[in-house]
């Protein structure tokens, strides 16, 4: 009884903590919008930007309410299935590109070899890739010299497939996991650490998928470093 | 007209930023991070910096000390804008204030373009 409270407050404060920091970083988004009306500028450019910033929002409501839905199971664990990266991945780019476009960011994609199905929940994976990607696509271009390239990847490792965003600047990415597992403890973060990264997105993102069994690592591949999610292949899907 | 060092780590926000306080008649030098915003600084000296306090890497705090050091760049107005609520600053505000010189503490945002532009514009005047 005693171990069952423990856990609903445990779930109760991480649901807490999530709604907080979907709320700080709401106010990105939500102020783009307001400064952009108020200068007046809606031409095509003015307008496009109003609408990134306007998705930008609604796909982290859309992770958020997820991570709640899940935080709210008895058991908060994601019915897997059989999901292929690749697929994933390439919708995940298709809903990041205007976004990574507005913040003049090059957004790639890049599947090494073929990769069948991973057990995954696709829903659950496709919000945290994007919650991911766009937190970074936020984060990258005030990285000088970072250039602004990120990779959308999935490559072999020895545990599975690891699927997950890359950039040519090391750092930056386990500066974003800290940051997004610092608000596991504390929303509100201390005067010195005023640090510009959007840790919001790498904590919907990790919330999702701890609730599929995996979480998010830094992970470097081919000079690329990044944070990514290792994805198990069962073997018996090798057969299908 | 004067040389505004506006020191903003979001690409969307700075170019809106950017627009108004040019169409004000100011040039304006965007700067992404700490070190690009000194760099920028040592280039062409501005005439005021307006200031994103959540920096990547380094903070808006380091910033300050930073520029403050420099002797020529002390009289420079500094108006920080920021994400960062004024409460929970509230201890460090006499010590930006008086120490780093921040003339105007402005909450991002609650601050709107007109608010920000006559704020930028009276610190000009009081320099």
């Amino acid at each position: 009884m005693a171990q069952q409270n423990r856990q609903t407050d445990q779930q109760f404060m991480l649901t807490q903590q999530l709604l907080l920091s979907v709320v700080e970083q709401m106010k990105l988004p939500l102020m783009q919008i307001a400064r952009q009306t108020e200068l007046g500028l809606c031409d095509g450019e003015g307008l496009e930007t109003i609408r990134q910033s306007t998705q930008a929002g609604l796909r982290l409501l859309e992770s958020y309410t997820l991570g709640v839905r899940l935080a709210q199971q008895q058991t908060p664990l994601l019915d897997m299935e059989p999901v292929s990266v690749s697929g994933v991945l390439y919708d995940v780019a298709q809903q990041l590109q205007p976004y990574a476009r507005a913040y003049g960011v090059a957004l790639e994609l890049y599947v090494d070899g073929r990769h069948g199905p991973v057990m995954a929940h696709r829903q659950g994976l496709q919000a945290a890739l994007v919650s991911l990607g766009s937190a970074l696509i936020e984060t990258i271009p005030a990285h000088e010299p970072a250039g602004n390239a990120l990779r959308l990847s999935a490559h072999r490792c020895r545990y599975g497939v690891v699927a997950g965003v890359y950039g040519n600047l090391p750092g930056i990415t386990t500066q974003a996991l800290r940051t997004g597992r610092q608000l596991y403890g504390d929303t509100r973060q201390p005067l010195n650490a005023f640090l510009y990264t959007s840790g919001a997105g790498v904590f919907v993102a990790d919330a999702l998928l701890q609730a599929m069994r995996s979480h998010l690592s830094a992970s470097r591949y081919q000079r690329q470093y990044g944070l990514g999610a290792i994805l198990p292949v069962n073997p018996q899907l090798r057969l299908v | 007209m004067a040389v505004i060092l506006l020191v903003e780590p979001d690409a969307v926000l700075a170019r809106t930023y950017r627009s108004a306080l040019e169409s004000c008649g100011h040039v304006v030098r965007v700067a992404v991070s700490a070190q690009a915003a000194v760099a920028a600084a040592d280039e062409q000296r501005p005439d005021i910096v307006v200031l994103e306090l959540q920096l990547p890497r380094h903070n808006g705090i380091e910033f300050l000390y930073e520029f403050r050091s420099y002797v020529d760049w002390q009289p420079i107005p500094v108006v920080a804008h920021t994400m960062v609520p004024p409460g929970d600053i509230a201890i460090a505000q006499p010590a930006l204030r008086e120490a780093l010189g921040v003339g105007v503490y402005l909450y991002k945002p609650q601050t709107t373009l007109r608010e920000l532009t006559q704020k930028i514009a009276e610190a000009l005047e009081a320099s």
